[in-house]
């Protein structure tokens, strides 16, 4: 299983890339959230999958998943979503502002 | 000696202060103590017993960087020229220059240099040499850029700073790579290890930067075309740096460092070889110049060539004269440079084309340009030094033996007619220059614009005692020979001893040769205007100041093509090619080290449900590329997100499912509100092209990080660190929950900073709303 | 006393929380600012002392014993990197009050700043590869509140490129440590060097290497990866920009030193391969400066080969090459805040940003065009000056591994930084005085400039004080098993 995640997690991370190569800022934004997707399938995935309880100490239990790789993760999508609403509020602003959301109008190599 | 030579910089510190107060005394006054001193403090030196002596003073031990003053009689001869030379400039810029000009800063500059140059002579440090040449380069780009109002100055000294520094990169190579294998930062240390330089495999490279250092420094061809344009300079400065000592500085770099290569066929080669050509060309253009200090540049230019050529046929005789012509080559162009200064400011122009029949308006500096150009010219009379050098530059190039077969050979047989050519130009820019200032002017048109005086005897004192310096030389030629050049001479090779030098000794064949000169030299100088066509032809338009020229241009204009062909501003090129090199980049290593491995002992099994979900996601994942409507984009989106959640659930980590529960609504929802009021996304209408590259970008990583991923989990090796943390989790953490106990207690400072990041994005979002709304409100 | 360690990250995060309160009151602010950084500036050179006297510092966050909870290691490469941060940063503080725009001030820029120094000062300090993405998440953060402060169109849209390129680095970021806990198991640095030498650095683990100096050589702006780093460092106010260029880049060239001294090791192909990246930067990134008029981004450019030479000194991992990429660090941390302080001064005090329109300054800002001209002689490392002693040391790493190649590339690349920068000299403040122009007050602006100028001169005058720390760096950056044994105790 871990290997279908690694591959699933490679697709996203395509996707994501894919969309990040187009002009339009929407589909880089979406691009971006598919890639935080597959980076915290990985970290989760490189603890491995299912080889215990949820780690939440219960008696009689030895056997729990791996809790770092979650704890790592939390912290992870709380900074991704931090960095997420930004990077949506400035290309709203930007998009505003210059009046346009292709990024190939954006590229700023006109006299300015 | 330290003090002496360092005391120039010290006291350029104060000037700025001089300048406050403003007293009627002209700075110079002050200033020209200090050369004053340095040269009556080290003349005490010169005698027949005098021996080398070595100075240390640590400066920064630690990487060997100290300062050894290290004084032979090749130093002596260096530092005596600095001081002399310098005290007479001085002198003479309190004449040139008057109280409008910016005095303090120009001292300041003059000062700086001195010390510099004492530096560079006395150093025996190599690093602190460096320090010390870089530092002339500087003084030198200041001093040309005096007058920076003049565009030609601008040009002059970024022309002059970028071709010495280049030359003085070059050099710091060679020192270090030098320094490496010998282990000592000392000259004098290198030259006894001399063995350990010529036996390694860098040996040519040094050598070309050892020598790329001289001959930028001094103005060998083709690095010449800088001193030309250094004239700008005022003209104290152009007798002080750009004739008698910075640009010798080159000529005491090769020989200081002549123990270590000379017996390098290869250095004979080069040096020989850039030294003559140097000399025929400087002397063949100084006939074509107008302007006078242009004529005294290439004709410096040529001289610097001679001397070098000397110090590469490296025998006895040659060493000696080439010490020799550096002290007479100091006296009589000294004198003319500041003649020339004299000609410009008492008739306003140093164009010889406008100037003539000085003779009787200006007798005394037309006297002392006699006595400077006729040296300068090689003429067999027994008052004139040029002469006796000049002389026994003939008698070492036909004396050349050739010891092997091959370029050295071919060099060894066209060297004394070569030598002979550069000469004959010589003496016919010398006739140019005397007979066009002070002789009849052609031009029927001619007329003096304003009325001629005889310069302030000011003025007169400096280059008067030059020419006198000339004279008694000429006279006595003998005089400085046992007690001062012959020290020089035999600290560059310890043979090259001179019993004496003599004015006649019978029709010899160097005598000839100086025959041939004055005679070809007369008749060409007569017909002069019949074949100055010839500079038409050659070298015409092409010329090495218009390579220096256009390759400025072609850096400035193709590295702004360049660079905006890849730094377009688009995300998508800086993407494409920053993913490009890493997934190809990565890929190679990964090939190279073997690091793909796949290992399917220890997975956990497949279900129908795991599957489901994560071909669900895959779907959602491709869609995303393919819809044309904002929302459904978004929403898309979104699904991938709560398919994640699932999977989050499934593999038993709930505290993740809920968080990521929350999140990914609340960004839908943010996404949602940042682009509903937007345009829909449009069909694209990429090329095919673009598509593929695209794709080729975006599975290549993707199948990266797929690789990795998987050899990552195949190739764990040691127990994960996480078992330690469910075992203290409940005794030491006291919490249950074994993640909330790591994310608040074990990485709580990962928790402290996750939630400043937060504050800081939401601060972020403020302001970039608040303060669109101010503007709006205003 | 290991609590100290904390406090050059701690003290600028208060500031920045409790200057927040006063945003809307300038002076107030303004003063905290100042006596923040300069109590900042205090602990960390205390701090710097302390560990050269004594020893590292390991400081275990709430008491739990490393590998397990994260650690802070201040050992010499990290103090004297924190110890710059805080000199170069004090003195865009003293400037900013008179550079930056009240409105800009008034929105958090004191904040920004301080929390950009916590983060930054933070991946100096953490010896946990997760806890150093948080930091990085920290220190880019503050970076994007700094570069959209008040902005316009261009300033909106070159932020957001710089944004989306960094965010997507650190998501390849965090999945690399990911891919690291996979197999070693751990995420603390000392630990992860261990491990990693118990398994003599399988291939796996070299790729994962190449892809982590991928994520850092992105943010340290090396060739070919630097093309977010120029526009977006031209368009915030230049105290920023200053900060920016001092700053950022560093944090990523310091990180690959770390992670290359620590963890991996550099062998003859990475070592061939980073030397190829060095030579590259210094190259591309002098010709980006010469393709431009405008002086903001031809400073920008001129951020690059510096990187580069750095990286040159990592690769050839001996004492010299160390020691020299530690001095270089130190060197261009002060000299490029120096730097674009100065052009931000030029560009306040003429008006303009395009080098064809200015010419003459030096009539009406003497001052400023000598401290330009001496900050180009030290950029371009030309001796006395502090950029001599790194670079010298470099050049001498350089020939004892038999790098020749590479000496030419780093000397021809001096002289094209010195044309470059002289340029905006020649032509700005050369030339004939115009009558017409009328020039504004820069008082107070050149104090905190010429104070980083003569840091800068000390430290290449005086690198006799300094040289012997810097090589007790090297040499301990060459043995590994001290800071494995500092942590880890064992």
């Amino acid at each position: 299983m871990e290997i279908i995640i690694c591959i699933l997690a490679g697709i996203l991370f395509a996707t994501g890339v894919y969309n990040i190569l187009q002009k339009q800022l929407l589909r880089i934004a979406i691009g971006t959230g598919l890639i935080s997707h597959a980076a915290h399938l990985f970290i989760l995935t490189m603890g491995k999958l299912k080889r215990g309880q949820p780690p939440i100490i219960e008696e009689g239990i030895t056997n729990y998943t791996d809790p770092l790789p979650h704890a790592l993760i939390l912290t992870s999508i709380v900074i991704s979503f931090g960095v997420t609403s930004v990077v949506l509020v400035l290309a709203y602003r930007t998009i505003n502002e210059n009046k346009t959301d292709n990024m190939d109008q954006l590229r700023g190599n006109e006299y300015e | 000696m330290i003090f002496a030579a360092l005391a120039p910089l010290f006291i350029a510190l104060f000037i700025p202060l001089l300048s406050k107060i403003k007293a009627k005394i002209h700075t110079g006054f002050f200033v020209l103590l200090v050369p004053l001193f340095i040269f009556l403090y080290f003349i005490q030196f010169v005698g027949l017993d005098f021996t080398p002596v070595l100075q240390t003073y640590q400066w920064i031990p630690s990487l060997h960087i100290n300062f050894d003053f290290y004084l032979d009689g090749l130093s002596l001869l260096f530092v005596l020229l600095i001081s002399g030379i310098g005290t007479l400039v001085v002198l003479y810029s309190i004449f040139y220059l008057n109280y409008k000009e910016r005095l303090h800063e120009f001292y300041v500059y003059l000062l700086m240099f001195m010390s510099a140059m004492l530096g560079i002579v006395l150093s025996d440090n190599v690093f602190v040499l460096y320090t010390f040449w870089e530092l002339t380069s500087f003084s030198s780009f200041l001093l040309i850029g005096y007058w920076h109002f003049k565009d030609r100055s601008r040009y002059g000294a970024l022309k002059s700073m970028l071709i010495t520094v280049l030359g003085g990169l070059s050099l710091l190579g060679a020192f270090v790579i030098m320094y490496v294998l010998t282990g000592t930062a000392s000259i004098q240390g290198m030259i006894n290890q001399a063995d350990i330089i010529l036996n390694s495999s860098y040996l040519p490279l040094i050598l070309v930067l050892v020598l790329l250092g001289a001959f930028t420094k001094s103005a060998q061809f083709p690095f010449h075309i800088w001193l030309p344009d250094a004239m700008e300079a005022p003209t104290p400065v152009s007798a002080y740096l750009h004739s008698a000592t910075m640009v010798k500085a080159g000529l005491y770099l090769v020989a200081r460092f002549f123990p270590v290569f000379s017996s390098y066929e290869w250095f004979f080669i080069t040096v020989t070889t850039f030294g003559i050509i140097t000399l025929c060309w400087g002397s063949f253009m100084a006939v074509r110049q107008t302007d006078l200090k242009a004529i005294l540049a290439f004709s410096t230019i040529s001289q610097l060539g001679m001397i070098m050529a000397m110090l590469g046929f490296g025998t006895d005789v040659a060493i000696f004269a080439a010490v020799f012509h550096i002290l007479n080559h100091a006296t009589f162009k000294g004198s003319l440079f500041m003649v020339a200064g004299i000609i410009d400011v008492q008739t306003g122009t140093r164009d010889i084309r406008q100037l003539g029949k000085l003779f009787t308006l200006m007798p005394i500096t037309a006297t002392l340009a006699f006595f400077g150009t006729f040296s300068m010219a090689g003429v067999p009379l027994p008052f004139l030094n040029g002469f006796y050098s000049k002389e026994l530059f003939f008698e070492s190039a036909i004396a050349l033996q050739a010891q092997s077969t091959g370029i050295a050979s071919v060099l060894v047989t066209i060297v004394p007619y070569l030598a002979v050519a550069g000469s004959i130009f010589t003496f016919v820019y010398s006739m140019y220059l005397f007979f066009g200032l002070f002789g009849r002017n052609k031009n029927k048109q001619f007329n003096l614009r304003q009325k001629i005086k005889e310069a302030p005897i000011g003025m007169l004192i400096s280059p008067a005692i030059l020419v006198l310096g000339v004279i008694i030389i000429g006279l006595v030629p003998n005089l400085f020979n046992q007690s001062f050049l012959q020290h020089a001479a035999t600290s560059i090779r310890s043979t090259a001893t001179m019993e004496s030098v003599s004015f006649w000794h019978g029709f010899s064949t160097p005598f000839i040769m100086s025959l041939v000169v004055v005679i070809v030299g007369a008749i060409l100088f007569i017909t002069l205007s019949k074949w100055q066509k010839v500079y038409d032809v050659f070298p015409g338009k092409w010329s090495f100041n218009r390579v220096y020229d256009r390759s400025l241009e072609t850096l400035d204009t193709s590295s702004a093509k360049w660079t905006n062909f890849y730094m377009n501003g688009s995300v998508r090129t800086y993407m494409s090619l920053i993913l490009g090199t890493l997934f190809t980049i990565s890929f190679v290593f990964m090939y190279i080290t073997d690091g793909f491995s796949i290992d399917f002992s220890d997975l956990a099994p497949v279900t129908i449900l795991e599957v489901v979900v994560v071909l669900s996601i895959i779907v959602a994942a491709v869609g995303t590329i393919f819809t044309n409507n904002n929302v459904a984009a978004i929403l898309i989106l979104g699904i991938t997100g709560y398919g994640v959640t699932i999977l989050f659930v499934l593999y038993r980590a709930p505290d993740l499912a809920l968080t990521q529960l929350v999140i990914e609504t609340i960004t839908v929802t943010l996404f949602l509100l940042c682009f509903y009021h937007f345009p829909n996304l449009k069909k694209r209408t990429e090329s095919v092209t673009t598509k593929s590259v695209n794709l080729i970008i975006s599975v290549g990583f993707g199948l990266l990080m797929t690789m990795i991923g998987i050899s990552a989990y195949s190739g764990n090796a040691f127990a994960k660190i996480s078992d330690y943390f469910i075992e203290t989790s409940l005794p030491i953490g006291d919490g249950k929950n074994i993640v909330n106990v790591i994310l608040v207690d074990m990485r709580g400072i990962d928790t402290l900073f996750e939630i400043t990041v937060l504050g800081l994005a939401g601060l972020t979002v403020f302001s970039l709303i608040k303060l669109k709304n101010d503007k709006e409100a205003k | 006393m290991s609590n100290l360690v904390v406090l050059p990250i701690i003290i600028p995060l208060l500031a920045g929380i409790i200057i927040a309160f006063f945003h809307k009151k300038l002076p107030i602010a303004r003063a905290l600012s100042k006596i923040f950084i300069v109590i900042n500036l205090i602990v960390a050179a205390y701090v710097t002392y302390l560990v050269f006297t004594n020893g590292m510092i390991v400081l275990e966050t709430g008491s739990w014993q490393a590998p397990y909870g994260i650690v802070f290691v201040a050992d010499p490469l990290s103090v004297i990197l924190v110890l710059t941060t805080n000199i170069l940063t004090t003195a865009c503080l003293f400037i900013a009050p008179k550079l930056v725009s009240d409105v800009r001030e008034k929105y958090y820029f004191y904040t920004f700043t301080f929390l950009l120094v916590s983060g930054v000062s933070g991946a100096f300090l953490t010896g946990d590869l997760f806890n150093l993405f948080v930091f990085f998440e920290v220190l880019l953060m503050a970076s994007y509140g700094l570069i959209v402060l008040g902005g316009g169109k261009v300033q909106l849209r070159e932020s957001l490129k710089y944004l989306l390129i960094n965010l997507f680095s650190s998501i390849i970021f965090v999945t690399t440590v990911a891919f690291l806990y996979a197999v070693v198991g751990t995420v603390n640095m000392a630990h992860i060097a261990e491990r990693v030498q118990e398994v003599e650095q399988t291939g796996v683990l070299t790729t994962i290497g190449i892809v982590l100096f991928f994520v850092f050589a992105t943010k340290a702006a090396l060739f070919p990866l630097y093309y977010w780093m120029p526009k977006s460092y031209t368009v915030p106010n230049p105290v920023v920009s200053a900060l920016f260029g001092a700053l950022l880049t560093k944090v990523g060239i310091y990180s690959i030193m770390r992670i290359y001294t620590l963890i991996f090791v550099t062998d003859e192909l990475t070592s061939k391969f980073f030397i190829i990246i060095a030579g590259l930067s210094m190259l591309f990134g002098v010709i980006g400066a010469l393709s431009t008029n405008d002086i903001k981004l031809l400073m920008s450019y001129n951020v690059i080969p510096s990187i580069g030479f750095i990286l040159l000194g990592i690769a050839l991992a001996n004492e010299n090459g160390l020691g020299g990429a530690t001095y270089y660090l130190m060197h261009d941390m002060i000299i490029k805040t120096a730097l674009f302080l100065i052009i931000g001064v030029i560009v306040y005090a003429a008006g303009t940003a395009d080098l064809r329109k200015l010419g003459g300054l030096i009539h009406y800002y003497p001052g400023l065009g000598w401290s330009l001209f001496i900050a180009t002689v030290v950029l371009a490392g030309i001796p006395p000056l502090s950029g001599f002693i790194g670079k010298l040391l470099l050049l001498r790493g350089s020939v004892e591994n038999g790098e020749i190649i590479i000496i030419i590339v780093a000397l021809l690349s001096s002289l094209l930084i010195l044309y470059s920068v002289m340029k905006i000299f020649i032509q700005g403040f050369w030339g004939e005085k115009d009558a017409s122009f009328k020039p504004v007050s820069i008082r107070g602006m050149l104090a905190p400039i010429i104070g980083l100028l003569a840091v800068s001169v000390f430290l290449g005058i005086g690198a006799e004080f300094v040289y012997p720390y810097i090589n007790e760096v090297a040499v301990y950056l060459l043995d590994p098993e001290i800071y494995i044994q500092a942590v880890l105790k064992e």
